[in-house]
């Protein structure tokens, strides 16, 4: 029991009495749900790989999305998490593909570009693959400070870079926007 | 109890449970104040940039009964570092400056003098040219913290190194003479010496606008490093990363 309340315990956001209320549950639920749940983590780790062409975590190589004949392959969107990919498709308005970096620069961390996953979008761009490349990492100063450096290692000629806009949030208030929102709203206002 | 308000700058974040946010704050009154911010990590609304590494704010909290963590009520944007291009280098500095405030400040003890220097240095950090800035901020916490040595003697024999050469070794408490000088040692070169001095009597911004490339002050701040890792007992992480940034 102590065992597993470890192990639980080293996953994100779960402490001692969540991992105690957790293993209790486990405790408790039948033979087959724990089962179950054993045998998807086991699968997690011996089925799922990252894709090759854009580190998606994905069971089959190339993803689906790199993989898809419907789907802009020389639109590259670039985030920086594989969760990230499931907020821009809940929007069913990208049809391009996907570029995951797996992390952000943060030199507090010790995470520099050397430690992201750079090297196969350098690739796929230098193949002159791409017509377009978007930069969809966070707003914060770690997503500023990856986007501001892939921009540079990208720029080359006939390749549009584009940052995606910051700002208000739809169905808020102008009033309520902090100064810094505000700002990056306005740096990225379009023409009517 | 009651809410305080005063001026801050945010040092770093951790995440805490599912959506709250522990965070670190600098603050003019208090010195170094930890807090949790309820929500902060889902809903943006009431935090909104006002979290990020080394924005100025004025921040809201208040203690609690019988616990080291304050809540932190809500921060206004007085400046973030989001308004300036973030470059690569840039956010190092900027990182620098944060691990170095949280390494070096005690918990709840005002220090008006750091806050000050802190941010006229993130003033100076808005442009992409960092190396002045970090030097300047290197040696001045060294000072402001009590951990410089006197600069113009050696520590061995006390003579005077003013128009000699000057080494200084990881493990040791200050300059020494090329006789004294220990196996291993580094150099310390003249201008680099005389920038120090130069920079303990004038502000910042008076050396803003002048070039000055990473070699420049590399062995003073190779030297401020050093003296700062032997007394925190430990790797500024930061540090390496400035180390790995081209000129
Ligand atoms: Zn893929
Ligand atoms: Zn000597």
């Amino acid at each position: 029991m102590s065992r597993l309340i470890d192990e639980l315990k080293k996953l994100p956001g779960i402490g001692s009495k969540s991992a105690q209320r957790l293993a209790f549950y486990i405790l408790r639920s039948s033979d087959e749900d724990a089962e179950a749940l054993a045998a998807a983590v086991r699968d997690v780790k011996a089925n799922l790989r990252l894709c090759s062409t854009c580190n998606n975590i994905t069971d089959v190589d190339p993803c689906v999305y790199c993989s898809s004949a419907t789907r802009n392959q020389r639109l590259v969107c670039v985030v920086e998490e594989p969760t990230n990919i499931a907020a821009i498709e809940k929007t069913k308005h990208f049809n391009g593909v996907y570029h995951v970096l797996h992390g952000s620069i943060s030199p507090l961390h010790g995470i520099g570009p050397e430690q992201l996953r750079i090297a196969n979008l350098m690739r796929r761009v230098e193949g002159e693959q791409v017509d377009e490349v978007i930069i969809a990492t966070n707003p914060t100063v770690e997503g500023e400070a990856t986007a501001v450096y892939l921009s540079g290692q990208l720029r080359r000629p006939g390749l549009k870079v584009t940052r995606i806009a910051m700002g208000i949030p739809v169905g808020s208030d102008i009033e309520y926007a902090d100064e810094i929102t505000m700002l990056k709203a306005m740096e990225g206002r379009r023409e009517l | 109890m009651a809410l305080k308000e005063s001026e801050a700058i945010v040092l770093r974040t951790y995440d805490l449970r599912e959506a709250d946010l522990l965070v670190t704050l600098f603050t003019r009154a208090e010195g170094k104040v930890r807090g949790v911010a309820r929500s902060a990590k889902r809903s943006k609304r009431r935090f909104g940039g006002a979290l990020e590494p080394l924005t100025y704010v004025r921040a809201y909290y208040e203690d609690r009964e019988r616990q080291e963590l304050a809540r932190l009520d809500s921060c206004e944007v007085l400046e973030s570092p989001l308004a300036a291009e973030v470059s690569y280098p840039r956010a190092v500095a900027l990182g620098h400056v944060a691990e170095l405030l949280d390494e070096l400040l005690p918990d709840r003890e005002a220090n008006d003098t750091v806050f000050r220097l802190a941010l006229s240095v993130l003033a100076g950090l808005r442009g992409p040219d960092i190396w002045m800035p970090v030097t300047y901020f290197e040696l001045w916490m060294t000072r402001l913290m009590g951990y410089l040595p006197e600069l113009s003697e050696c520590m061995v024999c006390g003579r005077t190194l003013n128009g000699s050469r000057a080494y200084f070794h990881a493990l040791a408490d200050g300059l020494m003479c090329p006789e004294d000088k220990r196996l291993a040692s580094s150099e310390m070169s003249v201008e680099s010496r005389g920038l120090a001095a130069q920079m303990f009597r004038a502000p910042v911004e008076s050396f803003a606008g002048t070039p000055w490339p990473k070699r420049q002050g590399a062995d003073l701040r190779k030297f401020l490093i050093q003296t700062l890792q032997r007394h925190i007992e430990k790797k500024l992480v930061t540090a390496g990363m400035l180390e790995r940034i081209g000129t």
